[in-house]
């Protein structure tokens, strides 16, 4: 009798998974002029929305800049870490 | 230093005093040494706090996952930071400030005898300041112990000067920014 193959493991089913995040943390270096730069330049947002996140980050600390899968978002930490802002990634919170 | 304006074509300029450029080169030069010793351990995470903020660790709680993250980009990163340096350093023109500025004479500010030097700069270099600016900036808070509050915590002689240097780069930093930001 040969043994069952594995049941598929739900936990690796992308559909059941909380999505990635990429996180901006504050630091006292960056200026905040760059740091908005930086999120429209590489985002490709709009002046007011990479403002509005620029201030989250200097005002509560840290930001999410962006959602998605890991992948796409160690490609954009890697990114903001050429920039030399303190960018780190995470599942998303509950 | 004078702030950078933007001409019609993108490119951005500035004059420099000599002794700023010296100092640019002085600042970069010791960049690229502190990259290059990063370079050679760069498989696990620098002991240098300088070195740590120049490559953060990519994952906040798991130090595993941060590990592998830093074995498969940091060299990638030490390369570019490296690369911009060296862009920024060859933006500096040579040695000689005096043949470099054919209209410095028209122009007031001279020091030290020696002519105010106009640095221009097209879209690659621009990124490449942008970036070995804030490579520089990081490096020199974590030398001035700045806490995250921004409070300097460095004294002892050579304080105020790595202090000056630090607002300056930031200035400088700043007036590119603005100039490009339109």
């Amino acid at each position: 009798m040969s043994l069952p193959s594995p049941l598929p493991d739900l936990r690796d089913a992308p559909l059941l998974e909380r999505p990635w995040v990429t996180v901006v943390w504050d630091d006292p270096v960056n200026l905040m002029s760059y740091v908005a730069y930086v999120f429209r330049s590489y985002f490709g947002i709009a002046a007011e929305e990479a403002e509005r996140l620029m201030l989250q980050v200097h005002n509560n600390g840290r930001a999410v800049v962006a959602v998605g899968n890991r992948e796409e978002m160690e490609r954009h930490v890697e990114a903001l870490h050429d920039y030399g802002l303190w960018a780190t990634l995470s599942r998303a919170e509950e | 230093m004078m702030r950078f304006v933007q001409d019609d074509s993108g490119n951005v300029a500035a004059t420099f005093f000599p002794v700023e450029i010296d100092l640019l080169r002085l600042a970069v030069s010791q960049l690229i040494d502190l990259l290059d010793a990063a370079a050679s351990h760069a498989l696990g995470a620098s002991a240098d706090p300088a070195v740590r903020r120049l490559l953060p660790d990519a994952y906040h709680d798991d130090a595993a996952a941060a590990a592998e993250f830093r074995r498969f980009t940091a060299d990638g990163l030490i390369d570019r930071k490296e690369a911009n340096a060296r862009i920024l350093l060859a933006s500096l023109g040579d040695e000689d400030y005096l043949g470099d500025d054919a209209d410095a004479s028209t122009r007031g500010g001279a020091r030290d005898d020696l002519p105010p030097v106009t640095v221009l700069l097209d879209e690659t270099a621009v990124q490449s300041w942008l970036r070995t600016l804030t490579d520089l900036r990081l490096t020199l808070a974590e030398r001035l112990e700045i806490s995250p509050d921004g409070v300097q915590h460095l004294t002892g002689d050579e304080a105020p000067f790595l202090a000056n240097v630090y607002e300056w780069l930031g200035m400088v930093q700043e007036s590119l920014v603005h100039a490009i930001d339109v």
